[in-house]
């Protein structure tokens, strides 16, 4: 357990460098984007005089470096600043609010894609060069290269026009909340779980052929125990491994991807939220979304990595034997 | 085996969500309330406002005066009544027993706030350039307001309906709470916002006319995608969706119950920059309107016929106003095109690039329809195509020639000396022609309405003759619930939902 926790402490460490220089790399990255917040909010008839006024009043001429400190000390403290957009509207009073949206459909779509398309991956391992693995690939495949947008218009097209179960957009009708219309979760999380089932079924399928086809797993049904038992008891832990990484890995990009389905279905989370931010060019609140993006990834891989070594005595004994 | 009891419980929780979700049902009422799909807001306070939400703040904010959507005609609102002997002097009669939403009564102080805050340098006020004419604002009692400009101004009171001139409370802190709390004298007042996402708005209780509004309630969600928008109206869970391309149009005209009308129209002007080749050459300029085709451009960009919804010309004047002239359309003359071409020096052709806002209704299709038209006169047009926010910080006004879409005014007088005269700031095609400055400093002084309308009409010709504009007028649709009764929406772009019922 000590060793464990050796890990964790090394691991937050490292967490904390990459989200210092990430929190850089953002807001440079920021800085260079086309379009300026003042342009934007004078429009058309923005003479450059009352552009550098405007500047000038919202604290934008001030040094790159003096900004980047102003906004790290924030960020710190827990403050993420007023949307320079929007005066006098926190940023906390908009986010927080978008992030719990999203992380119930982040939620809702992981307990839908991790179980089926572990369930199924087994399923074609187990059943090698079968017709149920010849469909299941074939259609592990098939969404894997669907990108969300055409696989949430497809879904669109059959459940919400044609068989009219699902509501078209996932818009919270007004002075209500989530979690009295959880069915506008089904459709965004559906067009995630098609993504992410090709990949992970995948490799749920070749490491249970892989585990199926060692020396163990052999001599276990040589021996006249049951294949259910073997494939229970013996195959399936050792099998389950490398999915665990590849799930854990693609936390990340799952929230990522959200921005995509949020945007194509109007669901008032994260990812449409960014979308908007990134439109009207308001820099604090462009930066706390990418940089929350950056810690729930981060956080996500780290996990991963102590779950992984939870599971695996070969990798959580290597750091004893240095 | 608890690991069995728990993927089953997982399982059964999965299913049960669209059961538990279904269990809410709307509840019915006899309340009339209207769902509105609008635009992402940028900024929504009076002055820096960006120009959407229009439904949102027209409900909450009013004017002195504002146009009558059938008439065209000036309605008073909260000014009762205004005059002017020499277009120098503005007298206001104000509305007594107006209250704003916070409970403090409207007086002319308010007004007086309101017009001095155009001049705040730290604000950005999108109307400062327009008020600069003002002089002094002086406040003899409570309900009258005197602005004295510098110059006459005889058709000063369009100004004061322009979306951004509403009248703000002198006693509110509109920095703070101009984009979280917004407040003003509107039938509408805010229940519930949530910034980004949606409004919810009451009828105003203390409301001057006690006959309005009619409806109790008004809902707008902000969605981001258009197609999103309509996906909305198509189900039936939102009455209203504006700013539909004619695309959408076609597709949502065969659905029952559903209507798109088109409340008003806007502008596109393609500038030729005349400081920049070839354009500088009125022959070039003459040959790229012989090239065109009006009839074929307005089928191709917005799928209506010339006069039925679309309109060109090529002056600043829109068809549908009184000072428009109608000069002849010139017809397509390739020919003649390619000789004046030729003798400007271009026998073989010339190229040049036209930039545009892509993300625009009405952007890509005017572009490619004004290559593919000029290009059998030897007219090789380089389309450059950007989004909107990128195209007016990055391009606008320092490239050869653009399409940029500008909204109408009532008093076109308005534009004129921002966009066409020598010097102006927004002026696009830097045309900068002697009798025409003349023209737009009488215009804009001329008290006597004959007289000025000679001078509008003046200047129309020199347009004709060696302007560089076409202006390409185009529909502003609006998809529509056929239960919404007493949609108005007139050029300034304001919609009244106060006159707006449910069946």
């Amino acid at each position: 357990m000590n060793r464990t926790l050796t890990i964790i402490v090394k691991r937050l460490g490292s967490l904390l460098v990459t989200l210092a220089v990430m929190s850089f790399i953002i807001f440079m990255l920021v800085e260079i984007m086309p379009g300026d917040v003042a342009q934007m909010i004078l429009g058309q008839s923005a003479t450059p005089e009352a552009v550098s006024a405007l500047r000038e009043a919202r604290g934008l001429n001030d040094p790159v470096l003096q900004r980047y400190f102003r906004w790290v000390g924030g960020v710190v403290t827990g403050d993420l600043g007023d949307s320079i957009y929007m005066q006098g509207v926190s940023i906390n009073s908009i986010l927080w609010r978008r992030v719990g949206h999203s992380m119930v459909l982040a939620l809702t779509a992981f307990l839908i894609f991790v179980p089926t398309s572990m369930f199924f991956g087994v399923l074609a391992g187990v059943k090698e060069n079968k017709t149920t693995d010849s469909i299941v690939s074939f259609f592990g495949l098939a969404t894997m290269a669907l990108p969300e947008f055409v696989s949430g218009v497809f879904l669109i097209t059959i459940f919400g026009v044609q068989l009219k179960w699902l509501p078209i957009v996932s818009v919270i009708p007004i002075g209500e909340s989530l979690l009295s219309n959880l069915e506008i979760l089904i459709m965004p999380a559906l067009s995630v779980t098609f993504v992410m089932f090709g990949y992970i079924s995948r490799m749920q399928r070749s490491s249970m052929i892989q585990v199926m086809h060692s020396d163990y797993v052999r001599a276990a049904v040589l021996k006249g125990m049951p294949r259910k038992y073997v494939i229970y008891r013996h195959a399936l832990k050792n099998a389950l491994l490398p999915t665990i990484t590849i799930i854990g890995m693609n936390m990340g990009w799952l929230f990522g991807g959200l921005v995509v389905v949020e945007t194509l279905f109007g669901f008032p989370g994260m990812g449409s939220l960014l979308m908007t931010a990134i439109k009207t060019r308001d820099v604090p609140l462009i930066e706390a979304c990418v940089l929350l993006i950056t810690v729930i990834f981060s956080l996500s891989t780290m996990f991963t990595d102590i779950l992984y070594s939870y599971l695996n005595p070969r990798v959580r004994l290597q750091g004893g034997q240095k | 085996m608890k690991r069995k009891t728990l993927c089953v419980l997982l399982l059964v929780a999965l299913f049960a969500l669209p059961v538990f979700a279904g269990g809410s049902k709307e509840t019915k009422s006899t309340e009339k309330v209207i769902r509105i799909a609008e635009q992402v807001p940028g900024l929504i306070t009076p002055g820096v406002w960006d120009g959407q939400v229009f439904s949102m703040n027209s409900s909450m904010y009013e004017y002195l005066a504002e146009i009558n959507a059938d008439t065209g005609e000036l309605d008073p609102v909260l000014a009762t009544e205004w005059s002017t002997t020499d277009g120098r002097k503005w007298t206001f009669k104000l509305r007594q027993g107006v209250t704003f939403h916070d409970g403090s009564a409207f007086t002319s102080e308010d007004v007086k706030f309101t017009l001095e805050r155009t001049q705040d340098p730290g604000l950005g006020h999108l109307k400062k350039q327009d008020f600069e004419v003002m002089q002094s604002i002086e406040t003899p009692d409570d309900h009258t307001v005197i602005i004295n400009l510098k110059d006459p101004r005889p058709t000063f009171i369009y100004q004061l309906t322009d979306y951004n001139m509403a009248i703000l409370s002198s006693e509110y802190d509109y920095a703070k709470l101009g984009e979280s709390k917004p407040m003003g004298t509107g039938p509408f007042k805010m229940s519930q916002y949530i910034p980004k996402e949606s409004i919810a708005m009451v009828r105003n209780p203390s409301y001057w006319d006690p006959a309005l509004p009619k409806l109790d309630k008004i809902l707008i969600y902000f969605i981001g995608d258009i197609d999103a928008s309509v996906s909305m109206l198509e189900a039936d869970r939102v009455d209203v969706v504006n700013f539909l391309t004619p695309v959408i149009k076609s597709r949502l005209e065969n659905i029952e119950g559903i209507s798109v009308i088109s409340p008003y129209q806007e502008q596109r002007f393609v500038a030729m920059n005349v400081d920049m080749e070839p354009w500088d050459d009125n022959r070039v300029r003459l040959a790229f309107k012989y090239a065109m085709d009006p009839q074929i451009l307005a089928k191709s960009v917005t799928q209506m016929d010339l006069g039925k919804g679309a309109e060109y010309n090529e002056t600043p004047i829109m068809n549908m106003l009184a000072e428009y002239k109608a000069l002849p359309l010139r017809g397509r003359d390739l020919e003649k095109s390619r000789a004046l071409l030729a003798e400007a020096g271009y026998p073989d052709g010339v190229e040049v690039e036209l930039y545009y806002a892509s993300d625009h209704p009405f952007g890509k299709e005017l572009a490619q329809t004004l290559k593919e038209l000029s290009a059998p006169a030897g007219f090789d047009l380089e389309l450059k195509g950007f989004t909107r926010d990128v195209y007016l910080s990055q391009y606008w006004l320092n490239v050869p020639t653009s399409v940029t879409g500008w909204g109408g005014r009532i008093d076109p007088s308005m534009l004129l000396s921002l966009a066409f005269k020598g010097g102006g700031a927004w002026n696009e095609s830097h045309f900068d022609n002697e009798r025409v400055n003349t023209l737009i400093d009488k215009i804009t002084g001329e008290i006597d309405e004959a007289k000025r309308l000679g001078y509008y009409h003046e200047l129309q010709e020199i347009f004709y003759e060696e302007g560089a504009l076409l202006n390409v007028q185009v529909p502003y649709l609006v998809g529509i619930n056929d239960r919404v009764i007493g949609y108005k929406q007139p050029l300034t772009m304001l919609p009244q939902y106060k006159y707006t019922d449910i069946k």
